[in-house]
């Protein structure tokens, strides 16, 4: 498997993104807009996340279903108990059946949903930071790359070109080039 | 007066580096606290008797008002009306039980205290941390008015006014206000202040968490300002009563005590106090119209006014019980507050355990029916019904529970039989269930003990620090 990363990766241009600045429900529009984005070849393996871009389109974060899952968590004074007792060694069923009752006492989730405070929320606030680990070379070796996947345990790469990051390298796209691979030696 | 100073400063820096994770600053909560020239006021004093190993080792030091018993070494610290009991240290050749482990100790436990600053806590029991058997240390660590370190070896903490760390290695954590943590080992924790957690884990899991607002009407520490609230209002009120017994050498008991029991002569006693067969009353105890039936214990810092314990009843370390009537067999756990009032006693049923760090202040008459286990803070009945169970019924738990502000998880039963097995231990280590020849206890050993005095340096630059000194048999 002689290929390098910039032969796997999706380009920057073809990914979805969005600005710094928008709404939270901005965001689930675009995250909803990928999967009917006819340009996008959904046969293969769609996009899952959203890439944020600043004023001068550099990539400053990414946002997944899971962060608008996270964002849209309810906040309550039972909710923050929760959180604080799972630190004291509860285990994690102990953990999502006092969870499970709290949201049945509590409010229903709906009214998350209109609420305004949450709905105008910025997409800088839930979104995903980028940190150290999260950039590969686009002429690093796929092999080099799948194992910078599985020891970063990561979904997705950003591939820099000169610190400036040109495209994302999906760990599906690798896996098919693994099983392009195996298939061959077979 | 300058070494002082300068020893200070170096253990809220070391305290600092380690708890920087944390990006905890101790320095706010203990400067100026305790003014320097309070530091060279007090004598330290320690213990000799037959039945008590002696070693003590103090290096460059500040001892004021403090006391050592047993096996204890201090190097670079300053310990501040403490009491550092070394009676319950493993001895060589003992095994100590650990899971499945039977551990030999190869050597005579010895309390070590270095780089510390420790401000009225109390040091007792022996290290259960089974990586160190025979060295219980404490390094690098603050602990404000009022804590107990008991049987927990610490390293890089800092413990706030009333806390208790019990039977837990702790390294790197700042334990709040009136928490009490007995968690076997916890590492780089903030917990926050009126915390009560005691865990095993595979066992049991015990969580409840006092309403911060309400807390603070009985504890509260600001940066700058010394601890306040109630329960420091309710101490400082009284230590004038303890200044006459350090001030003298030779001093007049002035209740009858039976053979069988001890009283110590650094406690206080007023008003009409009767004290029975076996029972233990520790220094810094404070008794005033106390009636204690046969086998009950006062431990340091333990404040009994105008109540009646029945008998065998533990009353850990710092707890204090105010206008009450305790039946036998009460557990009442360290640094619990409950306060009856003159016409609306406080009724504790035989039986029953009171968690550490219970506070109970009532306005009207309260029951606590008998074979019950409390917890947290009660004001009157509608707080009892959601702060207390029967013994019988957590009993039966063997999955999860939650009562209020309390979370368990785990054996009910596995948790009543610890604390049951606990209590019968302090009862015999203390001499409760002596019968005139066997089974002596410290109410028994205590009664001949001397008490020797040290002084620091009265002037100069080394003002305050104690010479180094070194005490063997």
């Amino acid at each position: 498997m002689n290929y390098i990363v910039k032969d796997f990766m999706v380009p920057l241009s073809d990914y979805a993104t969005i600005s710094k600045g928008s709404t939270l429900y901005e965001a689930v529009l675009a995250l909803e807009n990928i999967k009917k984005d006819k340009n996008v070849d959904q046969s293969v393996h769609p996009h899952w996340i959203v890439l944020v871009l600043d004023k001068d389109g550099e990539v400053i974060g990414k946002m997944s279903q899971l962060n608008v899952v996270r964002a849209l968590e309810p906040i309550t004074e039972q909710t923050e108990t929760v959180d604080r007792i799972s630190k004291f060694g509860f285990s994690s069923n102990f953990i999502a059946a006092i969870r499970e009752e709290s949201f049945q006492n509590g409010n229903s989730r709906d009214y998350v949903y209109t609420n305004p405070v949450t709905m105008d929320m910025k997409v800088e606030d839930f979104m995903q930071n980028l940190v150290e680990n999260e950039f590969i070379d686009e002429n690093t070796s796929l092999n080099s790359a799948a194992h910078q996947l599985t020891v970063r345990n990561r979904l997705s790469l950003l591939v820099t070109r000169e610190d400036k990051v040109v495209g994302v390298l999906r760990l599906s796209d690798v896996f098919s080039a693994l099983i392009e691979a195996m298939k061959k030696a077979h | 007066m300058k070494e002082i100073e300068k020893l200070f400063d170096r253990i809220v820096q070391r305290v600092n580096i380690n708890l920087r994770e944390l990006e905890y600053d101790v320095n706010p909560y203990v400067h100026k606290l305790i003014p320097f020239n309070q530091m060279v006021k007090f004598y330290g004093f320690y213990g000799v008797s037959p039945h008590h190993p002696l070693s003590f080792e103090f290096r460059n030091s500040n001892l004021a008002g403090s006391y050592f018993l047993g096996r204890c070494r201090v190097s670079n610290s300053l310990l501040y009306k403490s009491d550092i009991r070394g009676d319950e240290l493993k001895k060589e050749k003992d095994l100590f039980q650990y899971q499945d482990f039977e551990i030999p100790v190869v050597d005579n436990e010895e309390i070590h205290i270095e780089d510390s600053f420790l401000i009225k806590t109390l040091v007792h029991n022996f290290s259960h941390d089974p990586e160190t058997l025979e060295r219980f240390f404490i390094k690098d660590t603050i602990s404000m008015n009022y804590a107990n370190i008991h049987g927990a070896p610490s390293d890089g903490c800092f413990l706030g006014v009333f806390s208790t760390v019990d039977l837990t290695t702790m390294r790197d954590c700042v334990i709040g206000n009136f928490s009490y943590v007995q968690a076997g080992e916890i590492s780089h924790l903030h917990i926050p202040p009126g915390t009560v957690w005691v865990r095993n884990p595979g066992e049991f899991n015990f969580y409840y968490q006092y309403p911060e607002d309400k807390l603070n009407d009985y504890v509260f520490l600001a940066a700058g300002s010394p601890p306040q609230g109630m329960l420091i209002d309710f101490v400082e009120d009284r230590k004038d009563a303890f200044q006459r017994i350090f001030d003298v050498v030779n001093i007049e008991q002035s209740v009858d005590v039976p053979s069988s029991a001890s009283l110590d002569r650094y406690s206080v006693t007023k008003g009409h106090t009767t004290i029975g067969e076996n029972v233990l009353v520790a220094q810094r105890a404070y008794l005033q119209n106390a009636w204690l039936g046969k086998g009950a214990n006062v431990q340091e810092n333990c404040f009994i006014i105008n109540s009646r314990l029945e008998g065998n009843d533990v009353t850990a370390h710092g707890a204090k019980i105010i206008e009450a009537d305790v039946g036998t067999m009460v557990f009442v756990g360290f640094n619990s507050f409950l306060r009856g009032r003159p016409d609306s006693r406080l009724v504790i049923g035989k039986d029953s355990i009171v968690m550490p760090h219970t506070i109970i202040d009532i306005k009207e008459p309260l029951t606590i029916p008998p074979g019950h286990l409390v917890w947290g803070l009660i004001k009157d009945e509608t707080d009892l019904a959601t702060n207390s169970i029967s013994i019988e019924r957590l009993s039966t738990i063997d999955s999860r529970l939650t009562v209020g502000n309390m979370f368990f998880e785990g054996n009910g039963a596995g948790f009543v039989a610890a604390f049951q097995e606990r209590i019968h231990h302090i009862l015999e280590a203390n001499g409760a269930f002596f019968n005139g020849a066997e089974k002596k206890g410290h109410a028994q050993k205590n009664q001949f003990i001397s008490f020797n005095t040290i002084q620091p340096y009265p002037e100069g630059t080394k003002k305050g620090m104690f010479p180094t000194i070194v005490i063997q048999p």
